[in-house]
């Protein structure tokens, strides 16, 4: 039973998922984390704010141009993501400034 | 001789410090627990050197660059206080990231040893090491380490390390010679160029079966925990399995217990004294400090069994979910989902909650989560939370999980009101919190931890709590001219005279006698005074077990003996627990602050806060149980409507404050 229902969130949350890129983007061009599909590994193009200490700080992650990241879930309106070998929640406002190729 | 010891956080850097030190500080499987640098000796079983070895924990940093804040102790610390020998804990489940701060320690001149942590983990993520040639890479001795366990964990074999190296020159694998550090650009350069040295490092030393961005178990009991709708129903079902064991089930077959004890003690030294002895002592002895203190101390079993029970919640890992469940309704108040660490850690002591809003950068939500921290109800609170829904409530569980609730929305509430009046409502903040893996918690760390809290606690009871029932004891025993009150006077003696007008004030909350005010004021020197005040200057020694109480205070039940209806007396929990906590958590917020414009701010805030939710509660309660309106509805609702005015009003001029904000980046 509980397996069902798990399917029943991660289905949920991939259709919620991509009902979002389609009114972003029809192309389905991915610009940032926000727009990312869950599962799949993405290369950051850059990582662009004004608040330059969070940049800094998401490249000591190793957040940075170059690197892979992946999208794991998105809970709590909060994107889970993988870098590196660890988890980090992150909030949609931080997950746009996370730009991929 | 000292070693700091280092690291990313939650690489297990204090279990570690508590393992080689035998120190008690505290753990918590997030990131951010520790906030400010520990100091011990290490445990003389587990290095053979003659002279004593100082450990310095540190708050964790992901690097030494010196352009972010939060890193700020650490970097300073091995700057300035130069170490030794630098123990570098890794995660060794995540090499990738940690050894960048590594090959960052290895640069500063300062010997230092790996210890490779959560070795036990490894195991069961498939992964393997080669730590033979990671050491011969890095140029520094790496050791296995399972902080966690108590026997084979390798950490006598990282002291005699230690030891060996402390004279070592090591060679740095990678070194900034060349670098301009001040320059941004050219730092980020050189570090990415050291993110490529330590991946091309791990690819060597590390093989991995799985993924690690691959999904697991732990992803699908995130979305479950964490998930929109159900992880908010699941913390409060949480909570409240905290409250049902503590305050229903499990706690109150300890209390009773120890009640009995504390009884024996009470009239085993009333046979002592005899009769020989003036009433006054006597009286002073039995009731003002057996009876106070050990009204307080009667609590203690039912806050250990709660302290354990949120000491395996911390250590589960899930305390880092409900930072995810809570940043959504944080955020649209202007807070940020780090906010809550302080809380979480505000559940013991405000104190260490308040310090901990350190690590939250923005000034405004730094300073409005130290001004609110001190609403989620404390240890200290427990045993007042405990005596209502024991005497008032049948021991519900629902009472301490309304609190703690009711906690939660006056902090939102008090952070919508902040940010309304500081104009900042616009603004916006990023929230990164890195999520632990679950585990399952250590039920030995666990029970060190309650027992380190409730030495704590009856220290606490033993002291000041003592001295505060000797007084109250006192002040009610005399009126003004120095004389014992006459039987029938009690309204005449000091501590009647002191707490009356107080008492006046407390009429439209349900409340308004004396005693239960002089409570609410000795409340203010620490919390658990409350209890200790209500048990002298009603006379009643244990709130538990109150079989023989009939005997000693001629009423029946402490209910009647209080003469409160239910209503009133959550009116009155909901007032003690939501006005400004003790005097040291005002200090505290004081330190944190670092401006009295916000502390006296917070503390009216406080005060305002506690008195209308109380009157509510009251007047709200009474119209639906009784049908008719509470004493001094209209007086009451008169100071309440003035306080929300002038509340209304600062927020009118922080909305101005805000439109001419705009109006300036418009233009």
């Amino acid at each position: 039973m509980n397996q069902a229902v798990l399917n029943i969130l991660s289905d949920k949350k991939t259709t919620s998922l991509q009902e979002k890129d389609t009114t972003i983007s029809a192309q389905r061009t991915v610009n940032s984390l926000v727009e990312a599909e869950v599962n799949k590994e993405y290369i950051i193009k850059e990582v662009i704010s004004e608040d330059a200490e969070m940049v800094n700080f998401l490249f000591t992650l190793g957040c940075f141009k170059g690197q892979p990241v992946t999208l794991i879930s998105i809970l709590s309106e909060t994107f889970v993501i993988a870098i590196k070998d660890a988890r980090y929640s992150i909030d949609a406002d931080l997950a746009q400034v996370v730009k991929l190729v | 001789m000292k070693v700091a010891l280092a690291g990313n956080p939650n690489s297990g850097k204090t279990t570690l410090f508590n393992a080689i030190t035998g120190k008690v500080e505290h753990v918590g499987n997030w990131s951010g627990v520790t906030i400010s640098k520990k100091e011990g000796q290490i445990k003389k079983n587990i290095h053979q050197s003659e002279g004593e070895i100082i450990a310095v924990d540190l708050p964790g940093a992901y690097s030494m660059s010196p352009f972010t804040s939060e890193e700020t102790i650490t970097r300073n610390f091995v700057h300035n206080e130069k170490p030794d020998v630098i123990i570098n804990i890794v995660d060794s489940t995540n090499l990738s990231r940690s050894l960048f701060f590594t090959t960052q320690l290895l640069q500063l001149g300062i010997p230092v040893v790996i210890a490779l942590n959560k070795n036990d983990l490894l195991k069961k993520k498939k992964t393997t090491i080669d730590i033979v040639q990671l050491a011969e890479k890095l140029g520094c001795p790496v050791v296995e380490t399972t902080a966690t366990k108590n026997s084979d964990n390798g950490l006598d074999k990282l002291i005699v390390k230690v030891l060996e190296v402390q004279d070592d020159k090591q060679t740095a694998p990678f070194d900034d010679q060349g670098v301009d550090l001040t320059d941004v650009k050219s730092v980020q350069d050189f570090d990415t160029k050291r993110f490529e040295f330590v991946k091309n490092l791990v690819n060597e030393t590390e093989t991995r079966q799985v993924k690690s961005s691959a999904q697991t178990k732990q992803d699908m009991a995130d979305r479950i925990l964490a998930h929109k709708w159900l992880g908010l129903p699941i913390f409060a079902v949480v909570m409240w399995s905290v409250f049902s064991i503590s305050q229903t089930h499990l706690g109150p077959i300890f209390a009773d217990i120890l009640g009995g004890w504390i009884d024996g003690l009470y009239t085993l030294v009333e046979s002592l004294l005899g009769d020989s002895v003036s009433p006054f002592l006597s009286a002073l002895l039995l009731d003002g400090i057996i009876g106070g203190v050990g009204a307080v101390i009667g609590f203690l079993p039912l806050i250990m069994v709660l302290f354990f029970l949120l000491a395996l919640l911390e250590d589960s890992g899930y305390m880092a979910r409900v930072a995810i469940i809570m940043d959504r309704f944080f955020k649209k108040v202007g807070l940020s989902g780090k906010s809550i660490i302080p809380m979480v850690i505000g559940t013991g002591c405000a104190i260490p909650g308040i310090m901990a809003t350190r690590t939250i950068q923005n000034v405004r939500q730094r300073r409005t989560t130290a001004m609110l921290t001190p609403f989620i109800p404390c240890g200290a609170k427990l045993p007042v939370i405990a005596l209502f829904a024991g005497v008032f409530f049948n021991d519900a569980a629902w009472v301490g999980t309304l609190m703690y609730f009711a906690g939660i929305a006056l902090i939102i509430f008090g952070a919508l009101v902040v940010v309304r009046i500081t104009g900042e409502k616009e603004s916006r903040t990023f929230f990164i919190l890195e999520l632990p893996e679950y585990r399952f918690p250590s039920v030995q760390r666990a029970v060190v931890s309650t027992l380190s809290r409730a030495k704590a606690f009856i220290i606490k009871a033993g002291t000041i709590i003592l001295l505060c029932n000797a007084a109250v004891q006192i002040m009610q025993t005399f009126n003004w001219s120095l004389q014992v009150v006459a039987e029938g006077a009690e309204n005449t003696s000091i501590l009647a005279g002191i707490s009356s007008p107080f008492a006046f004030l407390l009429i439209p909350l349900g409340f308004g006698v004396w005693q239960l005010a002089a409570a609410a004021i000795t409340g203010f020197i620490a919390k658990e005074n409350v209890v200790g005040t209500l048990a002298v200057v009603y006379g009643i020694t244990n709130f538990i077990n109150v079989d023989e109480l009939a005997l000693v205070s001629g009423g029946s039940d402490v209910a009647s003996i209080m003469g409160l209806t239910s209503v009133a007396a959550l009116s009155y929990l909901v007032f003690n627990l939501f006005t400004p906590p003790c005097f040291a958590a005002i200090g505290a917020m004081n330190a944190e602050l670092e401006n009295k414009k916000w502390l006296w701010g917070g503390v009216a805030f406080q005060f305002g806060i506690g008195y209308v939710a109380a009157f509510v509660t009251y007047q709200v309660g009474t119209l639906m149980t009784t049908g008719s309106l509470g004493d001094g509805m209209i007086y009451g609702l008169i100071v309440c409507l003035a306080l929300v005015a002038i509340l209304l009003s600062f927020i009118k001029k922080g909305d101005k404050e805000e439109q001419r904000k705009s109006a300036l980046c418009a233009a």
